[in-house]
């Protein structure tokens, strides 16, 4: 029973707003954020936009709100089609988006980026006008900000809600809020919803975006699902659980004839001998309650605490922006932990340079190969090296570089990662997304690491290239080696691990074998349900 | 040093901060919006030198005139590469310095003499009778134009998308500001003015055209801009300083014993500069996307 | 047979594009040395000159004979390093507008050789070890305030450039002065000189430093470690931290090199360039001045790269060299300033990468046509296959 319906149902009244049609969208890079998605919007009515990372959420409503275009599909209201080109179009027709990441300019106050969004260039600002209003609005919607600091000394809850009321000055007819509670308290989210709910019985549509189940449950009138770029769900929230919410959110659509999306035989990796991992001794990478502070100065690793041992490989699934990228970083030696321990072998490696930490054995398939694994306009050989260079097997007299030796090596390891180019001397930038992958992994493996960070090892790869990473680092297990897998692919998490572990909200919300779990279980886990509450229910 | 020596030396101080504040405040705003211009030497020395040949034609005002439409255009064409065509800042800049450099080099010998220029009596713009000698009326402009552009960027819409631009163009773009042409109208003015420092060195105050006339003028108004941390105020002060010093090493040359050689003051302008520069930072804070390109996916 | 023509054809077509691929950074720079020439053109023109003339004997002037190209070559001796300094400091991600001052402390250091009574070729060694360090430590403190306080290079190093030429003309007035002529330097002694290469111009055996330091740079650059690090920090410091490269360590290394390069530029014009072999201190030391400057054009033009800039510093001196012909030449003679004028309109056109993208739209192009013509002479042929 949710919330809403104990509120009792609004007076329906709600007529049609617009209409979606086949939305597809493809990147200039050949990512398919979207496949035809159909969407009905109505006055009156709160929808949930539900999904993993990579679903196309964020990507859909962008499109409505005018910042990108669709490759495909078109947009109708009652009045006639809709087209934008810019988000000022959107927003004079009336919807307006709150980013996650929110579009405020830092040293201006809340009254300056407000006054930003008005109309004439030339007016002098009447700030004190944009004041007057500000309050007006602050009274109604319940949501409290101070004015006049500038926006970047404000907490991240006060900049969403400046950002929420930048949108409301402009009197919106389809509000659409981007993972908005992301960054509320408890309460902020209350007072947040109560807003909602009073704009919706005003005739308000509103979309909001979310991974959290709960949410969903608590404020929306409908729930779409979305996955991997398509529709697989259009409900009444009243008409539906959590736990088939979760099912449709990682894999198994609801109707019977489509079935479910599981890594098929060709995406696993063959059979490797699985012995059974030996935890008796000591474990190589030990982790004690770290915490670690995000970019925004909030928490984004709460308390955090693992082993891994030597031939496992130790799984982090979860929904991106849990925390997974600053626990890597805070490992890798890219961010400082505010507290806890975290060892190699012993060793302590927090708070160290990279440099220092690549000596202690830990190798690291970075998150983002473009910014942090490849100098793009180096060639193959020249990225091969990157890390390993001062190796005394490839240096000869006076620091001079041994080109035939590297070559040789990259050649090998061309050979072995089965990496296609033109030779050692092409560009990386030649490379396809699998082949340089397999570039950082040839390279990183080539440091004989006692651990293999590996953090969305797979993303954006064919299904060839996801094939052969993955075989790599089973091998690697079997070899002994330990492995910390992260990974917003569920399937392949759950497929390759020896133990998984589900990030929410910075905590690790279950340790465990992947098989203790079922699908719902883990779709929940991701959710913010954990099993305490889900016996309340 | 006599009374009559200090007031001598605060006018040509004044005369002197003219081409910096003017060239300063025009960065300022280019700044704002997210483009670094160090061309500004070239369009002083281009526009001191077209200032000359509109003056020669039509007299003072025309002079001033062109010089400001040389600038407003050099501006242009800079944002133009940079924003519209993706171009690199720096490049545009220094392609622009060697230009002005063999333009009006090119120019002069046309004229007559190679290496400079003198620019007739009618075509000067003339010096008013003061309390302190003859001074130009350009001084008061230079004086009252930063007090308008800092309330421009403090108190309209137009500072603030401005400032957003070069702050956070994602953040303006989808307020539905079009980034390329707040940028475009940025450095045009800013090339304005600075064409209007640069004619008004050869119309209005030294009265010839050398094809060295700027002499770093450019790069010292930028280091007025750093020190100014993008105020037009604090930039006008650090124009006035600048001056004085320029004029200090004036005066330093024309006394009958030199305790300092002239070279060692010619450097001091560089050299306060240079220490400013170095202290300034940290203190100071520049828009977040200077120098970079925006792009909008 | 047709098949046969197919496979030579598709060849032929591929081995162009590989071509013009490889080639496509010269091709950039060509194509802005083409605009920069026709600006040029376009305002001899406006101002009543005959382009063509000029640019033939601008052209003639530059390479017309072996004293053209001595002359040249003389002219793109210090050009070379000049465009060095500009260029190893923009691998690592900075802007060394310095040249200028690195260069007039060079060279004013170079001169204290002429105090020393030292043999052939002690005499060149040293001159060339003094300039080198005395480029080396004018740049160091622009480096320094950059590494450390975040300082802008480019305005510290252009402050330095102004300090550096009143500083050095103060030297040449008052310390270093010659004696017998008031607005000179004592003269390099003949025996610390680089001789005269061809006899009857300007070239020495300096230009054999010159491209001795720029063969060994791209040996630095391309392989040692060092260089390695310095491409990688100027190319993507992040992933360079990442693959253990100290970059602020690494970024100041390049710095005191293009210092040093520099202040060898200055050498080589003292101890190589006839006749005079000291400074001139007239106001705008005539040798010295703006040497630095055109040394970026040079580097830009040249790709950064330490062949690129050999090509380019020839075709730079090629200008400056030719300009002096020109300017004698024919009965309304263009005056030299406008090499300049092109120079600056060539670093123009290089600003915009734009440019460039109408390669691939030529070529794109050229494929579209190519392939409309098979088309064509497919629905053509039909009847020659059958039979």
């Amino acid at each position: 029973m949710s919330d809403t319906q104990m509120a009792g149902a609004p007076p329906v009244q709600a007529t049609l707003y617009l209409r979606a049609e086949g939305i597809t969208k493809v990147y200039s890079d050949g990512t398919v954020a979207l496949k035809a998605a159909d969407l009905e919007l109505h006055t009156h009515e709160i929808v949930g936009l539900l999904g993993e990372n990579g679903a196309g959420k964020t990507t859909l409503t962008k499109i409505l709100s005018g910042l990108l275009p669709p490759t495909q599909g078109f947009v109708t209201s009652p009045q006639g089609p809709i087209r934008f080109t810019s988000p000022r179009e959107a927003l004079d027709f009336g919807i307006g988006m709150v980013h996650q990441h929110f579009a405020l300019v830092g040293p201006f106050t809340a009254a300056e980026n407000v006054a930003l969004s008005h109309e004439r260039p030339f007016s002098g600002i009447r700030l004190a006008q944009t004041i007057k209003q500000l309050e007006e609005l602050m009274e109604e919607s319940g949501l409290r900000v101070p004015l006049n600091v500038p926006i970047e000394k404000l907490a991240v809850g006060e900049q969403q809600r400046v950002e929420i009321l930048k949108v409301l000055t402009r009197d919106v007819d389809l509000l659409i809020l981007d993972e908005p509670t992301s960054v509320l308290t408890p309460l902020e989210v209350d007072e947040l919803f109560a807003l909602l709910r009073r704009l919706r019985d005003k005739g308000t549509s509103i979309i909001l975006i979310t991974h959290k189940l709960k949410e969903v449950q608590t404020i929306t009138d409908r729930v779409v699902v979305l996955r991997h770029g398509e529709m697989v769900g259009d409900v009444k929230t009243a008409d539906t659980t959590t736990e088939q919410l979760a099912q449709l959110m990682v894999g198994q659509a609801l109707d019977p004839e489509t079935g479910a999306v599981e890594l098929s035989d060709k995406e696993l990796p063959q059979t490797s001998t699985s012995a059974p991992v030996d935890r008796s001794g000591a474990p190589i990478l030990r982790v004690a309650n770290l915490t670690s502070r995000g970019n925004t100065g909030e928490i984004d690793v709460d308390d955090v605490s693992l082993e891994i041992f030597g031939g496992e490989i130790f799984g982090v699934a979860g929904v991106e922006g849990n925390g997974q990228t600053e626990l890597v970083e805070s490992l890798t030696g890219l961010r400082v932990p505010i507290s806890g321990e975290a060892t190699i072998n012993g060793k302590n490696i927090l708070g160290i340079s990279p440099r220092q930490i690549y000596r202690l054995g830990v190798a690291h398939i970075p998150e983002d190969r473009w910014q942090l694994g490849l100098v793009l306009p180096f060639t193959l050989a020249e990225n091969a090296i990157l890390g390993i260079h001062q190796w005394e097997h490839f240096k000869g007299p006076l620091a001079f570089l041994r080109w035939n030796r590297i070559n040789a090596h990259v050649r090998e390891l061309m050979d072995r990662f089965e990496i296609r180019a033109a030779g050692p001397s092409a560009p990386a930038k030649s490379l396809s997304g699998g082949n340089q992958q397999k570039l950082i992994v040839g390279r990183e493996l080539a440091k004989d690491p006692a651990i293999i960070v590996a953090s969305q090892p797979t993303r954006g790869l064919d299904i060839g290239s996801a094939l052969y990473i993955r075989q790599t680092l089973t091998e690697m297990r079997d070899k002994g080696r330990a492995i910390l897998l992260v990974s917003a692919d569920l399937d392949e998490v759950l497929a390759l691990s020896d133990r998984i572990a589900i990030m929410y909200e910075g905590k690790f919300m279950r340790v465990c074998e992947p098989e203790k779990l079922d699908r719902e279980q883990i779709g929940l886990l991701m959710g913010g349900v954990s099993q305490e509450q889900e016996v309340a229910a | 040093m006599s009374w009559n020596d200090i007031v001598s030396l605060v006018r040509i101080a004044l005369h002197a901060m003219v081409p910096l504040a003017l060239t300063a405040v025009g960065e300022i705003i280019g700044e704002t919006a997210g483009l670094f211009n160090i061309g500004l030497e070239g369009i002083l020395l281009m526009s001191a030198f077209t200032g000359l040949l509109g003056a020669k034609a039509g007299g003072p005002y025309v002079g001033l005139l062109v010089g400001m439409g040389t600038g407003a255009f050099v501006g242009l064409l800079f944002s133009v590469i940079n924003t519209y065509w993706k171009g690199i800042q720096m490049v545009t800049g220094i392609g622009i310095n060697l230009f002005a450099m063999g333009f009006v080099a090119f120019g002069l010998i046309q004229l007559g003499a190679p290496g400079f220029h003198d620019v007739p009596i009618e075509a000067e713009l003339g010096k008013v009778p003061t309390f302190m000698g003859a001074m130009s009326p350009m001084i008061l402009v230079a004086l009252i134009l930063p007090f308008l552009v800092f309330w421009f960027l403090k108190r309209t819409r137009a500072g603030l998308m401005l400032k957003a631009a070069g702050e956070a163009p994602e953040a303006a773009d989808v307020s539905g500001i079009n980034i390329n042409r707040i940028r475009l109208y940025a450095t045009t003015f800013g090339g304005l003015l600075a064409g209007l420092g640069g004619a008004y060195m050869s119309v209005a105050w030294l009265g010839l055209v050398t094809k060295d006339l700027s002499a770093g003028r450019g790069f010292i108004a930028l280091a007025c801009v750093v020190f100014s941390g993008l105020n037009p105020l604090l930039a006008l002060l650090a124009a006035f300083i600048f001056g004085l010093f320029q004029a200090l090493a004036e005066w330093v040359k024309t006394l009958p014993s030199k305790p300092i050689p002239g070279q060692f003051v010619s450097m001091l302008p560089y050299i306060v500069t240079l220490l400013v520069v170095s202290g300034a930072i940290g203190r100071v804070r520049f828009p977040k996307e200077l120098g970079v390109p925006y792009k909008r996916e | 047979m047709s098949a046969e023509k197919k496979t030579l054809e598709s060849r032929l077509l591929r081995g162009a594009h590989k071509t013009l691929t490889g080639l496509s950074p010269a091709i950039e720079s060509i194509l802005a040395a083409i605009v920069g020439l026709l600006i040029g053109a376009i305002l001899m023109y406006i101002w009543g000159y005959d382009p063509w003339r000029a640019y033939i004997a601008l052209f003639k002037g530059a390479y017309g004979g072996g004293y053209e190209w001595a002359s040249s070559l003389a002219r793109a001796t210090p050009l070379i390093l000049t465009a060095m300094t500009f260029s190893i400091c923009l691998r690592s991600g900075m802007f060394n507008i310095g040249a200028e001052g690195q260069l007039m402390i060079g060279a004013t250091a170079s001169i204290l050789v002429a105090y020393m009574a030292l043999p052939t070729p002690l005499g060149q060694i040293v001159g060339l070890i003094l300039a080198g360090t005395a480029g080396a430590l004018w740049s160091l403190v622009p480096a320094a305030l950059r590494l450390m306080r975040g300082v802008s290079e480019v305005i510290s190093t252009i402050m330095f450039n102004w300090i550096g030429r009143w500083f050095v003309l103060w030297l040449t007035i008052f310390i270093l002065r010659d004696p017998a002529r008031a607005e000179k330097t004592v003269s390099i002694p003949v025996a610390a000189r680089f001789p005269v290469m061809v006899r009857g111009t300007d070239l020495s055996y300096s230009i054999f430093v010159s491209i001795a330091f720029a063969l060994v740079l791209y040996f630095i650059l391309w392989h040692t470690t060092v260089g390695y690090e310095v491409r990688a920090a100027g190319l993507n410091p992040t992933a360079a931290r990442y693959g253990g490269i100290r970059n602020k360590r690494t970024m100041f290394l390049s710095f005191i090199l293009g210092g040093i390069a520099a202040g060898l530029a200055g050498a080589t014009i003292t101890m190589g360039l006839p006749p005079t072999y000291a400074i001139f201190g007239g106001a705008l030391m005539p040798q010295l001045t703006n040497v630095g400057f055109d040394g970026m054009a040079v580097a830009m033009v040249g790709r950064n790269h330490p062949i690129g800039i050999i090509f380019a510093a020839v075709f730079f001196g090629g200008l400056n060299a030719g300009g002096r012909v020109m300017q004698f030449y024919g009965s309304n003679p263009v005056p030299l300033e406008i090499v300049r004028v092109v120079m600056g309109a060539i670093v123009l056109a290089m600003a915009i990468p734009e440019l460039i993208r109408i390669i691939p739209a030529v070529k794109k192009q050229g494929t579209e046509l190519f392939g409309l013509f098979k088309r064509l002479r497919k629905k053509n042929a039909p009847k020659e296959e059958e039979a």
